[in-house]
């Protein structure tokens, strides 16, 4: 049960607080949070999500510069506590069309309707973001421009939400005016460690399935893929039936409106990876000679575009010289050091070369930083997995199908 | 939200407008709109409703409006109408008196048409929470239960557990909490369902110790048909309420194995479902309900270990975090069953501190045969890492492997090679682990000391790291050329040498080299003999004095006492013992396996779960530490979680683990503390959830400091009690053993102090005002039992002992005094009931 949620800033400012029950939380709790998020070095995304205070214990999810912070004085399951203000956060950023401090301050009637609905004398109510666009319609522009022109002032649907009622809790019982479309996506993240040697420590792919659906009425779907036996770790969304996917493996359901993630899965042990990262420290009197090689390891048939290699220069490095024949070098602030390359040319293949010199008194380099590598491949999903095909039922005229897939690079590490 | 103290406190800064003069513009600018109907009035109501709204947001008290929102609220206009409540809703409490201006709007909405507005109605008349406005609150709520709307009856059930926290008795009155069973059974909205079972379980947990018939509510939600009744419609529910009813079917008792495998079939699709919240709540039940057959059990963890990994690996860090929380008690319990999943917990780089840490003693924790070398050779690509703290982790994880016993051959030369790395962090690290090794390993001696022997002390810094170096070349003497002229150049440097501990070693080394290679090190003893003994630090100069009597004496039994012939240590003290991780264990998917602590030892005891400890009355078991530790005067309250009572110990990892215990020690600073749940941890490291050190415990300790002696001074008793009497756990406990009652009383405690009394640390701060210290208390309102202790100030310190039972529902205390002199109790029992008179008048 929480007690009360706070929205900071990423300065420690108070921006909105919403108490959740009779037990009232003094703002103080979050002066505390701030001097304990500077005691932790200032940074709020390096905090512990789950901490106590004197008083109270927090739970804090920080997104995009806003510090949600949520405060109970009794025992509660914490993942309920972290998964509400998640749920939060994605509910606000659909809204307001991205989170940042000013579009909350602009929208805080918004985000006061929003957060009472979601959640009633400290517990959860509904978060499905279907539900809620119908109770309190978002800002967007159409909206304030009708309101303009009609002097109608209320972004409030008269009427209560159907699906409340209904017993399919994500859908409004009758859509009428759809575009009779849906689009699947396959979202594919693929998660890789090298080592100094160039061995592949580890490799996986995180993947989600995700519609898009625009359909009339109720509609029933089947999706089969035709190498489900890659899959591992299946998560579905609440509207997945659970049976025809134990004995065949086909993932049937009725689709909520609009975008949602139908289901996450992971495929592990792969052996191929796009694309290759070499680099190479070298060090001796002070100096150290970095040389890093990017090239194509296993075509996957498509382009592989936004390239780019990123790693934290050591402390102990006083200055760095890089340059590189391909793309852009740029060493920020912080002694991280990023090169983008966009698409490896055909001519040649990208290097970056340079020297570091380190602080005095040191001769050799002893911390070696991790090379974080970032890619994108549109139309191909690596793990292999294909979408057999899409069965509509209960739709009055053929909609139309589209399908993509995608992938990116998720946590791509190169050791050295 | 704003209490006027909050705007206080915070400069204004210049973008914040300052308050008055705003608002009382604010004022003039509604009042006249109030009564306005011409076209537009709403528009700009709400642009200055928005404008009110704002202030209260920033924590600008803007309630002086009240009287004039109240008026503006007659409008048709929803968001109007939403704002109005939530400042309603902010406001009223403080205003009481104008609240009443709000009940005739709300409840005129309350019989709207559209259920929204009637749903948010009762909700902003229930959330009012003005105790004299209650009456107000039955009618619509009856209505509201029965509306044909099932927002508005959802709404409704929480109303009447509001309800319930501002007026107990109406809602019994009321007859609600039948209302409620009867819906929570036949309404076809599951969330109405949810929101009723919810109610009913929070009002019949409060009610279970008042009255027979409310403990017997509460067991009927755990019947089997209801239990079932819920389960069967599992699917109807929304995400969370369905992490309700798994919580509650985790306290069901099954009656048979068909009913726990029917239940586990049926919800077994729930471990794949995207809420993680969801998914931790089934493997609460499933674990739970396999308790007692052992086979299915580990069927169970070999079960839900897909669907962990896939949460640990899915979602942000924070969910991530909570997730591997859970996922590190499974792997601490069944380390074997993780052991082909290690890939799992190594770390990313981009991981944060807290969640490394986590994935670094799993990874230690499942090493085995198998899968060693991989996780030894993971283990010391981290060992370069950029994070220091992560660096040191891991090569501490190396460490505790090898002391596994699993690929030790392999391992010692992976952590010479850390050596040879010549960072000063990983050396020290490195040192101490190489330490640890030889005590057990003590066949690898030879390697190791060939490495170690080429590491100037001058490169190790860390006081730990130097002990260990220094231990070394003592215990290896022989093995090492020039140990003794290292010691002698340490030696030469006492003055230097900060820490202790460091001195401490250094006397020791100098001993056990002296016994090996008398000539060499014959001046260096000497040299640190002396030194020691100017040393200003006790127990180095006591050591010194030791060495030096028994050198004296006879230097073959100074041999014999410093240097014996060891046996190498077959197992390292367990920091955690068994029973602190079963009982976290019992408490899955709560705030204990985040804290990695059991809930007794951070809760306050009102706020406590169902997982109640045995209180068992007049058993008193005192740790058992406290017999070999001196009490601890632990100044810190580091450890100590929402500065509760309960303490843990911060000192060293005591072998003979905890005596848990319902009781719990009092804060007392000016006595000795003695933990009686103590637990220690293996490391008091960065990103443990430890609290700053000004906890409310702290500073009120402080002020009784401040005070003491103040209040006892004006009744000048003829008996003066020593402020700062102390006393260990053991000498009460034999104290109380031996002695007999002197006095066994009845007194009652003022009403006021009752009233006062919900937590045992309230008298217990009172009495300590009175010089009567606690040294034990434990028990929940309303029965309360307590140990005090007193000791009479003068040359002949004899103690009191009372054992006090207090039952707040009979506003009765009965006593049992116990004094060393007899002779003085009468006078002692007198201050004692005054001073426990005196409790809860201000």
């Amino acid at each position: 049960m929480l007690q009360c949620v706070f929205f900071l800033s990423d300065s420690g400012e108070v921006m909105l607080e919403k108490q959740m029950t009779a037990h009232r939380v003094d703002r103080s709790i979050c002066s505390w949070f701030w001097d304990y998020v500077l005691s932790q070095g200032g940074d709020p995304s390096k905090i512990l999500p789950v901490i106590a205070s004197p008083t109270h214990y927090l739970f804090q999810l920080y997104r995009d510069g806003i510090i949600f912070l949520a405060c109970t004085q009794v025992e509660m399951p914490p993942l309920m506590g972290i998964e509400f203000l998640c749920r939060v956060a994605d509910v606000l950023s659909d809204y307001l069309g991205g989170l940042n401090e000013d579009l909350i301050k602009d929208n805080f009637v918004i985000v006061y309707e929003l957060l009472d609905e979601m959640m009633d004398n400290g517990i959860p109510l509904t978060t499905e973001p279907n539900i809620l666009r119908e109770m309190i319609a978002p800002p967007n522009i159409v909206s304030k421009m009708l309101s303009v022109v009609t002097g109608k002032n209320s972004n409030v649907s008269s009427k209560l939400p159907d699906a409340t009622a209904s017993c399919i809790p994500w859908r409004k019982t009758n859509l009428k005016n759809a575009s009779n479309e849906v689009y699947v996506n396959l979202v594919e993240e693929m998660d890789a460690i090298f080592n100094r040697d160039g061995s592949l420590v580890k490799c996986e792919i995180y993947g989600e399935v995700q519609v898009n659906s625009h359909l009339p009425g109720l509609p029933d779907l089947t999706l089969s893929f035709s190498n489900s036996s890659i899959l591992n770790d299946v998560r579905f969304h609440p509207c997945v039936r659970f049976r025809p996917w134990e004995s065949d493996q086909i993932l049937s359901f009725v689709p909520p409106d609009g975008e949602f993630k139908l289901m996450s899965y992971r495929v592990k042990n792969l052996k191929s990876t796009p694309i290759y990262v070499k680099p190479q420290l070298i060090s001796d009197a002070g100096n150290c000679r970095v040389t890093v090689l990017v090239g194509i390891r296993n075509d996957p048939g498509k382009t592989i575009d936004s390239i780019t290699v990123e790693f934290q220069l050591p402390f102990c490095v006083a200055s760095a010289n890089l340059t590189s024949n391909h793309g852009t070098v740029n060493i920020l602030a912080d002694k991280t050091c990023s090169w983008s390359i966009g698409q490896i040319p055909k001519d040649k293949s990208p290097s970056l070369s340079g020297n570091l010199v380190l602080v005095t008194g040191l001769e050799k380099l002893h911390m070696f930083p991790v090379f974080q590598v970032g890619f994108r491949i549109m139309g191909a999903a690596l793990s292999g997995l294909q979408i057999h095909k899409l069965d509509i039922k209960n739709a009055p005229t053929q909609p139309y199908k589209g399908f993509r897939a995608l992938t990116r690079s998720g946590e791509y590490e190169v050791r050295s | 939200m704003a209490p006027p103290p909050s705007t206080a406190q915070k400069s204004p800064s210049p973008s914040q407008p300052s308050g008055k003069s705003e608002v009382s513009d604010l004022k003039l600018q509604l009042r006249q709109l109030a009564g306005s109907r011409a076209p537009g009035a709403d528009d700009s109501k709400r642009d200055l409703f928005k404008r009110v709204i704002s202030y209260m947001t920033v924590g600008i008290d803007v309630s002086a409006a009240f009287s004039e929102m109240v008026m503006c609220s007659a409008t048709s206009d929803i968001v109007l109408k939403k704002m109005c409540y939530l400042y309603v809703g902010n406001y009223a409490r403080c205003h009481p008196d104008l609240a009443l201006l709000t009940i005739n709007f709300l409840q005129k909405d309350c019989r709207d048409e559209d259920p929204m507005i009637r749903g948010l109605a009762l909700r902003s008349l229930c959330s009012l929470r003005v105790p004299n406005l209650v009456e107000y609150l039955v009618a619509p709520l009856g209505s509201g239960l029965k509306d044909g709307s099932s927002y508005v009856r959802m709404v409704a059930a929480l109303g009447v557990l509001k309800l319930y926290h501002i007026s107990a008795a109406t809602c019994f009155d009321s007859d609600f909490p039948v209302m409620l069973k009867s819906l929570m059974l036949t309404d076809p909205d599951a969330q109405v369902v949810a929101n009723c079972l919810l109610v009913l379980q929070e009002i019949w947990n409060l009610e279970a110790n008042k009255s027979e018939e409310a403990s017997r509510e509460r067991e009927a939600l755990l019947s089997k048909q209801i239990i079932y009744y819920l389960l069967n419609r599992i699917k109807e529910f929304n995400e969370w309420a369905q992490c309700l009813i798994l919580e509650l079917v985790s306290k069901y008792i099954p009656s048979d194995s068909n009913d726990i495998f029917d239940i586990m079939n049926l919800l077994e699709d729930r471990l794949q479902h995207a809420n993680g919240a969801v998914v931790l709540a089934t493997i609460k039940v499933f674990l739970h309900l396999t308790m007692s057959m052992n086979d299915v059990h580990q069927q169970v963890y070999e079960r839900l270990k897909a669907p962990l990994l896939t949460l640990v690996g899915s979602g942000s860090s924070e969910q991530s975090y909570a997730v591997l929380s859970h996922l590190h008690l499974l792997v601490m319990r069944a380390p074997m069953l993780f052991s082909s999943d290690y890939k799992h917990f190594y770390c990313q780089f981009s991981d944060p501190s807290y969640v490394k840490k986590l994935k670094l003693e799993m990874l230690t924790a499942i090493a085995n045969e198998s899968n060693t070398y991989e996780i030894v050779t993971e283990l010391c690509e981290y060992a370069g890492n950029v994070d220091v703290p992560i660096a040191r982790e891991s090569i501490r994880a190396v460490g505790k492997i090898a002391l596994q016993q699993y690929d030790v051959n392999a391992i010692v030369d992976r952590l010479l090679q850390f050596l040879e790395m010549e960072k000063d962090y990983i050396t020290a690290e490195t040192l101490v682990l190489v330490k640890d090794l030889l005590r057990k390993y003590p066949q690898w001696s030879h390697d190791c000391i060939a490495v170690v022997g080429n590491i100037s002390s001058k490169n190790v810094q860390e006081p730990k790291a130097k002990a260990a170096l220094i231990w070394m070349l003592g215990e290896y003497s022989q093995d090492m050329p020039d140990a003794p002229y290292i010691l002698e150049s340490l030696i030469e440097n006492w003055d230097e040498e900060n820490a202790a501990e460091v001195r401490l070693h250094l006397l020791t080394a100098a001993m056990k080299c002296f016994f090996k290679r008398p000539p060499e090190t014959q001046k260096a003893l000497g040299a640190a003999l002396a030194a020691g003994q100017a040393d200003t630090h006790q127990d180095v100069h006591d050591r010194a004095l030791l060495y030096y009597r028994l050198l004296q004496y006879d230097v073959s039994v100074a041999e014999r006492v410093v240097n014996p012939p060891k046996q190498a240590v077959s197992v390292f003290a367990d920091t955690q013992s068994s029973e602190v991780k079963d009982r976290i264990f019992d408490e899955f998917n709560s705030l204990s396996v985040v804290y990695q602590k059991p809930s007794y030892m951070f809760t306050d005891k009102e706020h406590r779960g169902p997982f109640e400890f045995s209180e068992e009355m007049g058993n008193l078991s005192l740790g058992q530490e406290s017999m070999d530790n001196t009490p601890r005067y632990d100044e810190s309250d580091k450890d100590l979680l929402l500065g509760t009572s309960e303490k843990e110990e911060n000192g060293a990892p005591s072998a003979n683990g905890s005596t848990a215990s319902g009781y719990s020690a009092p804060h007392d600073y000016n006595s000795s503390l003695v933990s009686l749940s103590s637990q220690t941890r293996p490391e008091p490291a960065t990103s443990d959830p430890s609290l700053p050190k000004h906890s409310s415990h702290g500073n009120i300790a402080i002020d009784d400091l401040l005070g003491l002696g103040v209040p006892a001074a004006p009744t000048t008793p003829p008996l003066s009690l020593n402020p700062k009497a102390a006393l260990d756990p053991g000498t009460f406990q034999r104290k109380w053993g031996q002695l007999v009652i002197s006095i066994s009383q009845e007194c009652s405690i003022d009403p006021q102090g009752v009233a006062v009394l919900t937590t045992p640390q309230a008298l217990i701060r009172h009495m300590q005002a009175s010089s009567i210290q606690c040294i034990a208390s434990g028990g929940q309102s309303p029965n309360f039992k307590f140990f005090f202790f007193a000791q009479k100030d003068d040359k002949s310190p004899s103690y009191f002992l009372v054992e006090c039972i207090i039952s707040t529902a009979a506003g009765k205390a009965q006593v049992k005094v116990k004094a060393d002199d007899a002779s003085a109790s009468e006078a002692f029992f007198a201050l004692f009931q005054s001073a426990l008179s005196k409790f809860g008048m201000l």
